[in-house]
């Protein structure tokens, strides 16, 4: 049976939630029972207060494309002259680094941006995927694998940048990693990034684009994507 | 002329989506930064990064964490690029007062000045559920935590926004750690 201050904490940390312990203490306990009251008008101040009506939807006229094209390219041109100022200046400070903490408007800020869209690919599986279709997804980029890169749970032909490319995830102790074969984006040297719960890192394979490997998560370990890095570009057959 | 075609479908499908979500996502921005200019910045960014990687969101049906996302990642960035200079959390009501000039009542607006006060990572939980209709699982997804971990920071920014308000806080029960890392 639930007691009045694990209701309270509950009915703070969620007014709306209504489970069945919950609503049998509340209709057994009068205290309680105004107390949730008493939060729940609070909780409609609340509501009101974050809603911001009238302002936050002054912009939003019918038939005005939801964002300025023209302005947000001015913002871009602005920003490009302080780019190129503060670049050459982290050029200087930061010179033969690999590491990029904040990698910006960039190929790996892509990718993540790429691998929040899709979160399936993140589950643990112990399944592979058929090696028939891990063949055709890799054909459609003209590569295909010589080697086992480990166990692959997810393969899948992504649009990104404009072109096809093969999303695969390896299944590792630390947990999935995901790869993107690149044969399109070439870079000059190897990045690590670590993006707001992504780790990961660019690595140039000369002569055939490059491969991006992350993982996210509590457990996310640079060891893990980096073996897998070096196990993906060496079970592929760059010139098939 | 078909992929012209295409291009326009697609193009228009996008408005459609980025107009519906944006009210949502100019709010999520706002509490986020607690600066209209910034969250129009932000909001903006993001759309441009999601009409570049659209592709990648299979799924319509998950576009609006996926746009939170995004967002929650540019407002990092933002504040990665620029070092902010510190202000008093009255002149910032002061300088946001066109945005929150919808308060109809004193109560509103004192909840407001309250929330402008609320750590960053209360405040953030508490807009995805009260807001966005998120459930503690989907917060926690979102923000990486576990559901321990949120409840505890909701329970929190309740309890501080009561406390900011004058409410009649005898009932309000004492913390009990639900998260052993909070």
């Amino acid at each position: 049976m639930m007691d009045c201050a694990h209701y309270r904490r509950a009915i703070l940390a969620d007014p709306h939630d209504h489970n069945a312990d919950m609503r049998l203490h509340r209709d057994t306990c009068q205290d309680c029972s105004r107390y949730t009251d008493q939060v729940r008008r609070f909780e409609d101040r609340l509501d009101r207060a974050l809603r911001l009506e009238s302002s936050a939807e002054v912009r939003d006229r019918p038939g005005v494309l939801p964002f300025r094209i023209r302005d947000a390219q001015t913002l871009r041109l602005r920003r490009g002259w302080l780019a190129a100022a503060a670049s050459l200046l982290l050029a200087v400070v930061v010179a033969g680094s690999l590491w990029l903490a904040v990698p910006g408007p960039s190929l790996a800020a892509d990718v993540v941006t790429h691998m929040a869209g899709e979160p399936r690919a993140w589950a643990r599986s112990d399944v592979s995927v058929p090696e028939r279709t891990l063949d055709q997804v890799l054909a459609e980029s003209q590569v295909r694998l010589r080697a086992n890169p480990g166990l692959v749970s997810y393969a899948n032909s992504c649009l990104f940048r404009g072109h096809h490319v093969p999303h695969l995830v390896v299944q590792t102790d630390s947990g999935p990693v995901t790869v993107m074969v690149l044969t399109h984006e070439s870079a000059r040297t190897a990045t690590r990034f670590d993006d707001h719960g992504y780790l990961g890192m660019i690595v140039p394979v000369p002569g055939h684009g490059s491969i991006a490997v992350l993982e996210r998560g509590p457990g996310t370990d640079m060891n893990a994507v980096e073996r897998v890095a070096a196990k993906v570009i060496g079970a592929i057959d760059w010139s098939a | 002329m078909k992929d012209a075609i295409g291009g326009n479908q697609k193009r228009a499908r996008f408005q459609a989506l980025c107009q519906a979500l944006r009210p949502d996502l100019l709010r999520f921005a706002f509490w986020l930064s607690r600066d209209r200019a910034l969250a129009e910045d932000v909001v903006q960014e993001t759309m441009l990064r999601a009409w570049k990687a659209q592709d990648s969101l299979l799924d319509e049906a998950a576009a609006k964490p996926w746009f939170l996302t995004i967002i929650r990642r540019e407002y990092a960035r933002s504040f990665e690029r620029k070092r902010f200079v510190t202000l008093d959390v009255d002149e910032l009501i002061a300088k946001e007062e066109p945005m929150l000039a919808a308060a109809d009542d004193h109560d509103v607006e004192e909840l407001r000045a309250a929330l402008f006060k609320l750590p960053d990572e209360y405040r953030e939980p508490l807009v995805l559920q009260v807001l966005m209709g998120y459930s503690t699982a989907e917060i926690a997804a979102q923000l990486q935590l576990s559901n321990a971990a949120v409840l505890t920071r909701l329970f929190r920014a309740r309890k501080q926004l009561r406390t900011l308000c004058g409410e009649d806080t005898r009932m309000d029960p004492e913390e009990s750690r639900l998260d052993p890392e909070e």
